[in-house]
């Protein structure tokens, strides 16, 4: 009897184990910045993506950080300046709308453009970012979104349109 | 489609009436315009319209006839081909059908028929014929058997060039009317076709590009109207038999050079008649090619009609309004704009490198669309962004609106969030003539609040599709170039047309217009970016259709204008280069930032394959296939001159 008990308490404790080490077990959720981190390692799709799967991974999919990373991730000439300047760049991009828009209206569509272009003459890789990292720049993304902010400026006039001439967006907001 | 090809291929001349019949077949029961005459037998159910001609067919017929005349046609044409002497055929043709009686058309259609297709003793004579046909047959026939002789049967594609008596014009003297000599097309050899040999005065290349089926390149082409008058008829002596859109694009080519030298010879009553012709062409044709010929032969029409007294509406038309909103279409809906001030900025911005302020003089400043990009530039340089004055000029308001204030306001705005310190001043002026240097330096009251006043500016002067227009005044263009050496600027960005449309002629201004703005509308067509949701195709559509016009404007204005008014002289880089050089400034090179960035920027535009940026001197154009259309340069002082 006493060895009964001893082997259900042996047994309850195991589970107890366990189940401790299941609290202890890692979950990406627990550490958001880990999970920023990694998120900003994504395409624009795929964060998009990642921003269904639950209220958390939408609220980190929402920073302008993340998508900074990305946005940086996929254009030439974004990588690691100095401090100084990504700093600069980072305020500009800011007061013109953050990354996250400058990625759904600027870059994403370019992406996509030179993506359908370059699978369009035979090639064959299928990665938009391998194809189009060479070509895109920061500095063109950047102008060509200074020139749209600046049309919205007008306000009261009808949609700008000077980006018309790049796919139209899949929407993320 | 078929018939369509019975409408085109009969544009006018004798085979008026074929197309006559063929239209009204179709358009049976809606004609109002009833002749009074000749209407006795209307209660029967003939055709009130040919009933007036002469001709008496029964309504319900028409379509048969249309069909018939067709077939008729075609068989005579494939009749003369076979036969190895035309001159034996028609004229035999040309006896038995003046035994006919025309009035019953559908009747006498048969018996054509039933005889060409089967060659038989000629068939008894029947009532005489009506004045109308016999004139109609002759016309036709004479004028085939006359240059039938000369001209071998092999011919193709091609309408033959016919003497101008066929169109009912006072015949021209020969040097002059001497229609073209060879016309080679460069894709379709079987094309080639040899003229009378009587006519070789001049010749004439048309090479069609690959794009669109006439993008000629006439060299020196000088086209009579009677070759482009004569090439719309139908070929009753040759073996035509379809109509691709590519030979009726080629005389649609031939008509306008046609009407053009009519209107350099001052017949304006030839020229007149080829416009209409012009029309009925360009209507069959689709896509650019229809709407580049319908701008040229509206400019052209205006052109004719301005000796007589003009209508006040077009006033109307020229509000700087219109112009700026077209303008953004035109931004917005082609690559152009956007490689202009893309390359002028970075030119821009590697000039001011280094310098805390600087001063941007724009002669253009319409929406002010290049400057947000420089701006965000300028705040993003290493070593942080400068002080920027920006000085914009633009055209008088008709409304007495500030759009230039309002632009200043905007970009203020834009300055003030990225956090660039920025200072406007607009400049109103119908010329630029009328600017002083001095003006353009000089400061406002307000910046005496503003720090370190002791040192020196930089300047760039920015110029986009400005300049040309002042060579519409002697002396204007060296007044102002005069005007910003005075301003001392470190670099002079210049954006131009690339064409000549500035020529000594009016057909050779004519003509080089011509291919230029058929490049340029191709580009829109097959250059403009992929819309995918359908509201946005819907817009991108009017974008280019408002960008046509936009284009349109400038056709109008380089064809149908003179003196004064023609402000639309464009000429070519190398034009520039000489004009820059005689007054005092050398050239810059472009860097290969500029280069690389406009190529980049050509890359996102779908359709991008079409467009080629290159660098010729320093200087980057950009262009749609193997026609260079746009032109950016940039200058500095030269030493010689900075004294």
């Amino acid at each position: 009897m006493l060895t009964r008990e001893e082997g259900e308490e042996e047994q309850e404790e195991e589970e107890e184990e366990e189940a401790k080490g299941r609290r202890r077990a890692f979950s990406v959720n627990d550490n958001v910045d880990l999970l920023a981190e990694i998120l900003g390692r994504l395409d624009g799709r795929s964060l998009a993506v990642a921003g269904c799967v639950c209220r958390l991974w939408n609220a980190v999919g929402r920073r302008d950080s993340v998508w900074e990373a990305v946005c940086h991730r996929h254009v030439a000439g974004g990588g690691s300046s100095a401090a100084d300047g990504g700093c600069s760049t980072r305020s500009v991009v800011a007061a013109l709308g953050g990354y996250r828009r400058l990625y759904r209206l600027c870059i994403g569509p370019a992406l996509d453009r030179l993506a359908g272009s370059a699978g369009g003459r035979g090639s064959t890789t299928t990665t938009a970012e391998a194809a189009a990292a060479h070509h895109l720049s920061l500095s063109l993304s950047l102008s060509l979104f200074s020139i749209d902010c600046y049309e919205r400026l007008g306000g009261r006039q009808q949609r700008p349109a000077s980006l018309l001439f790049l796919c139209k967006p899949v929407d993320v907001s | 489609m078929k018939r369509e090809h019975q409408e085109t291929g009969a544009g006018g001349g004798s085979g008026y009436h074929v197309a006559t019949a063929a239209d009204m077949a179709g358009a049976k029961g809606k004609m109002t315009a009833a002749s009074s005459m000749g209407m006795e037998d209307d209660d029967c159910g003939v055709d009130e319209l040919l009933a007036a001609l002469g001709y008496k067919v029964r309504s319900s017929d028409m379509a048969d006839v249309a069909q018939k005349l067709e077939q008729l046609e075609m068989a005579m044409a494939s009749t003369a081909a076979a036969a190895s002497d035309d001159a034996s055929v028609l004229p035999q043709i040309a006896s038995d059908t003046v035994h006919y009686d025309p009035s019953h058309l559908a009747a006498w259609l048969d018996s054509m028929l039933s005889e060409l297709n089967a060659p038989p003793p000629p068939l008894p004579p029947p009532p005489p014929v009506a004045a109308a046909v016999h004139h109609h047959h002759h016309q036709r026939f004479d004028v085939s058997t006359a240059s039938a002789v000369s001209e071998p049967p092999a011919i193709t594609t091609v309408a033959p060039l016919r003497p101008s008596d066929a169109y009912g014009f006072k015949p021209v003297p020969p040097p002059a009317a001497a229609s073209g000599g060879r016309v080679v097309y460069g894709l379709d050899p079987q094309s080639e076709m040899i003229v009378s040999p009587r006519d070789q005065k001049r010749k004439r290349t048309c090479s069609p590009s690959s794009s669109s089926s006439w993008g000629a390149e006439a060299g020196r082409a000088r086209g009579s109207r009677t070759e482009g008058a004569s090439s719309a008829k139908p070929a009753a002596a040759l073996p035509v038999v379809v109509v691709d859109t590519q030979e009726t694009g080629i005389r649609l080519v031939h008509a306008l050079m046609a009407c053009a030298e009519a209107v350099q010879q001052e017949n304006l009553k030839a020229a007149d008649a080829l416009v209409k012709h012009i029309s009925v062409l360009a209507a069959s044709q689709d896509g650019p090619m229809r709407k580049v010929a319908g701008y040229f032969a509206e400019a052209i029409a205006r052109r004719i009609y301005r000796r007589r007294p003009f209508s006040q509406v077009d006033r109307a038309l020229d509000s700087p309004a219109l112009e700026d909103l077209l303008h953004l279409h035109f931004y917005e809906s082609c690559p152009y704009l956007k490689f202009a001030h893309f390359t002028a900025n970075q030119a821009i911005l590697e000039a001011f490198s280094g310098c805390r302020r600087v001063h941007v003089i724009d002669f253009g400043m319409r929406q002010g669309l290049q400057w947000p990009a420089l701006l965000q530039a300028l705040a993003l340089r290493p070593g942080g962004p400068p002080s920027l004055r920006l000085t914009g000029i633009g055209p008088p308001q008709s409304d007495h609106s500030d759009a230039l204030q309002q632009v200043g306001w905007k970009l203020d705005m834009l300055a003030k969030t990225i956090g660039v310190d920025f200072r406007y001043r607009g400049f109103v002026a119908s010329s630029l003539a009328d600017l002083e240097s001095r003006m353009l330096l000089e400061r406002d009251g307000s910046e005496g609040d503003r720090d370190d006043e002791g040192e020196e500016e930089a300047v760039a002067v920015n110029s986009v599709m400005e300049l040309h227009r002042l060579l519409a005044r002697t002396g204007a263009l060296e007044k102002v170039l005069r005007m910003v050496l005075a301003v001392r600027p470190r670099i002079v960005t210049v954006v131009e047309e690339e064409a000549n449309h500035n020529g000594g002629t009016f057909l050779d201004r004519f003509t080089e217009a011509l291919h230029y703005y058929s490049s340029m509308f191709d580009s829109l067509e097959g250059g403009g970016g992929q819309a995918v949701a359908a509201g946005e195709e819907e817009q991108q559509q009017k974008h280019r259709a408002m960008a046509e016009a936009y284009l349109g404007r400038q056709i109008c204005n380089v064809v149908a204008c003179e003196g004064a008014e023609r402000t639309e002289r464009h000429e070519t880089l190398g034009q520039w280069r000489v004009r820059m050089a005689r007054a005092g400034f050398e050239p810059a090179h472009l860097g290969s930032n500029a280069f690389k960035q406009a190529s980049m920027l050509l890359a996102l535009y779908a359709g991008g394959d079409g467009f080629r940026v290159e660098e010729t001197d320093g200087c980057l154009t950009l262009g749609w296939h193997t026609r260079p259309l746009i032109a950016t340069s940039a200058w500095r002082v030269s030493a010689a001159s900075a004294h």
